[in-house]
């Protein structure tokens, strides 16, 4: 089963996006903060990331080029505020499959995500 | 005791009060301005007194053009996170609430029910011989968006058959299904809050109406305060200089507690500042722009400038504070100077201050028959001048920002 980390320091969130890919067959775990993604990723190794770039204790930015900087390639994709070009040019010069706007289409989501973890899904 | 059965309306009574309820949350509409506060009210009841397993609200945001999910409220995992969700106006519900012949198969509920919405395909499809494609196929996008959302029921709010906002229903907690009462019950207080938002969005839009016209307003005084310098090519940039003085000496008498200056009065100071010599439109230009002493005919027509400014502006009736800077900036503390001699605390203070910061403008630029005196020259000109020619509350907070290092 693919397997998804969904990293937001928002609980409504995390709680909505663990039961709603559960629901599509896909492994949800869950991250309240860079630090904790960071470990995550190492331990759980997910197939795919999805990433807030606004969090408090470590921006989405951080966690991703820690990410790169340790050269780990695992496939992100980062959740944005609306008109936020520069930090998504950033965040795109690490290397990012896609990004996606809040407030967000869930159709968009699922379309995003499901097409990142492909076959993988059982 | 008997044991009577109840009536199920009886039952319902127990429940809750569906007509109380609406009465308490017209009440509040009336008392909160803000539609966002109200629907959380409105939510929070919906969610803890009819034993809901979540609700939201679906609210229009015109500057994004899209339908986002502003309020939400109930099991976690279930209700959708506030402001993380948007539906365009693509999208099923919005499409089927907004499309005049989909609507119409709500009326009767006043809403959508996820229970009704199969029988409303093989409805529409015994109905429509054409094969009914549209409606069926909307049906069954509208059906997936729902259980996309947990969503059982969606009740649209409309205010002038502009779609404004959908309240989002989850489970009941019993598992019953929504009646007709509880439907009709959501729709009065969806509408309630449409009204709310539409509300705010009139005041919202006023505000900055409101804003606008304030904004031209104060442009054009700009305008009109540096056309004297077309005339008067000696003083470039000394409207807009004695005004920046004005206004900081102001805010100097009020921090040092001088004064008790509100922010209307330092809007009014910088109008009179911007205006102060607006009169010298009416003075010919030979004597403006004269090299060397004026005589004394030309003089008298010099002063003629305070009074003739209050003239030129008289019909924008500006508030006094700004009539007064302008007609009274030369008067002197003595009571030397002019249009009418007035003495001390008899010249009004919006005029006693432009009065000094006129003067330091004066001294210290350029002018064709002599040069500029130095900064220096000049705060030691004006403290000299402290209860004589100036008023010595507005020469001390001069000082004082001269010591800070502002001017």
């Amino acid at each position: 089963m693919a397997k998804l980390l969904v990293v937001d320091d928002e609980q409504d969130i995390r709680d909505f996006a663990k039961s709603f890919f559960q629901k599509r067959n896909i492994n949800v775990i869950t991250a309240s903060g860079g630090a904790e993604a960071l470990e995550l990723i190492e331990k759980e190794k997910p197939d795919l990331v999805l990433l807030d770039i606004h969090m408090e204790e470590m921006s989405g930015v951080e966690v991703l080029k820690q990410l790169r900087q340790n050269k780990n390639d695992i496939k992100v994709i980062m959740v944005t505020g609306v008109e936020e070009e520069s930090i998504v040019n950033e965040a795109n010069s690490w290397g990012i499959r896609g990004y996606i706007h809040k407030p967000l289409v869930l159709e968009e989501l699922e379309k995003i995500v499901i097409g990142e973890l492909g076959t993988k899904r059982s | 005791m008997i044991n009577c059965p109840k009536t199920k309306d009886q039952i319902k009574v127990t429940q809750i009060n569906f007509k109380k309820e609406l009465e308490a949350a017209s009440k509040s509409m009336i008392m909160i301005h803000d539609p966002k506060l109200l629907i959380k009210l409105i939510i929070r009841m919906i969610v803890r007194k009819l034993g809901i397993k979540h609700a939201g609200m679906v609210i229009y945001e015109a500057d994004q053009d899209a339908y986002v999910l502003g309020i939400s409220r109930g099991e976690p995992g279930l209700k959708i996170p506030q402001g993380f969700t948007r539906f365009d106006k693509e999208s099923p519900i919005i499409k089927f609430f907004v499309t005049k012949e989909y609507k119409a198969l709500t009326v009767s509920r006043n809403a959508i029910v996820s229970d009704d919405i199969n029988r409303l395909i093989w409805r529409e499809g015994v109905l429509d011989k054409t094969g009914g494609n549209g409606i069926r196929k909307l049906l069954h996008d509208v059906d997936e968006q729902m259980r996309m959302l947990n969503t059982t029921a969606c009740v649209p709010a409309y205010y002038r058959h502009k779609l404004l906002a959908i309240l989002l229903l989850g489970e009941k907690n019993d598992g019953t299904k929504f009646e007709q009462d509880e439907l009709d019950f959501f729709a009065a207080l969806a509408s309630d809050a449409a009204m709310a938002i539409r509300n705010a969005q009139l005041f919202k839009g006023l505000e900055a109406e409101a804003l606008r016209n304030r904004q031209l307003f104060l442009r054009t005084i700009l305008v009109l305060g540096s056309t004297i310098e077309a005339k008067d090519s000696y003083t470039r940039g000394h409207t807009e200089r004695v005004t920046k003085y004005a206004l900081a000496i102001a805010h100097q008498m009020k921090d040092n507690g001088s004064f008790e200056f509100d922010e209307q009065f330092f809007e009014n100071l910088y109008i009179a500042g911007m205006l102060h010599d607006i009169g010298k439109i009416g003075v010919p230009e030979a004597i403006l722009n004269k090299k060397g002493r004026l005589t004394v005919e030309e003089y008298e027509t010099m002063k003629l400038h305070t009074t003739k400014g209050v003239d030129i502006v008289e019909p924008l009736k500006l508030p006094q504070v700004v009539l007064d800077g302008i007609k009274y900036h030369h008067e002197t503390f003595i009571g030397s100077g002019y249009p009418q001699k007035l003495k001390a605390e008899q010249i009004p203070i919006s005029a006693a201050i432009i009065s000094v910061a006129d003067c330091l403008d004066a001294m210290t630029t350029d002018r064709p028959y002599r040069r500029g005196l130095t900064k220096e020259e000049a705060i030691a000109e004006i403290k000299n001048n402290a209860g004589i020619q100036f008023r010595p509350d507005v020469v001390k907070a001069f000082i004082e920002l001269c010591e800070k290092g502002i001017v």
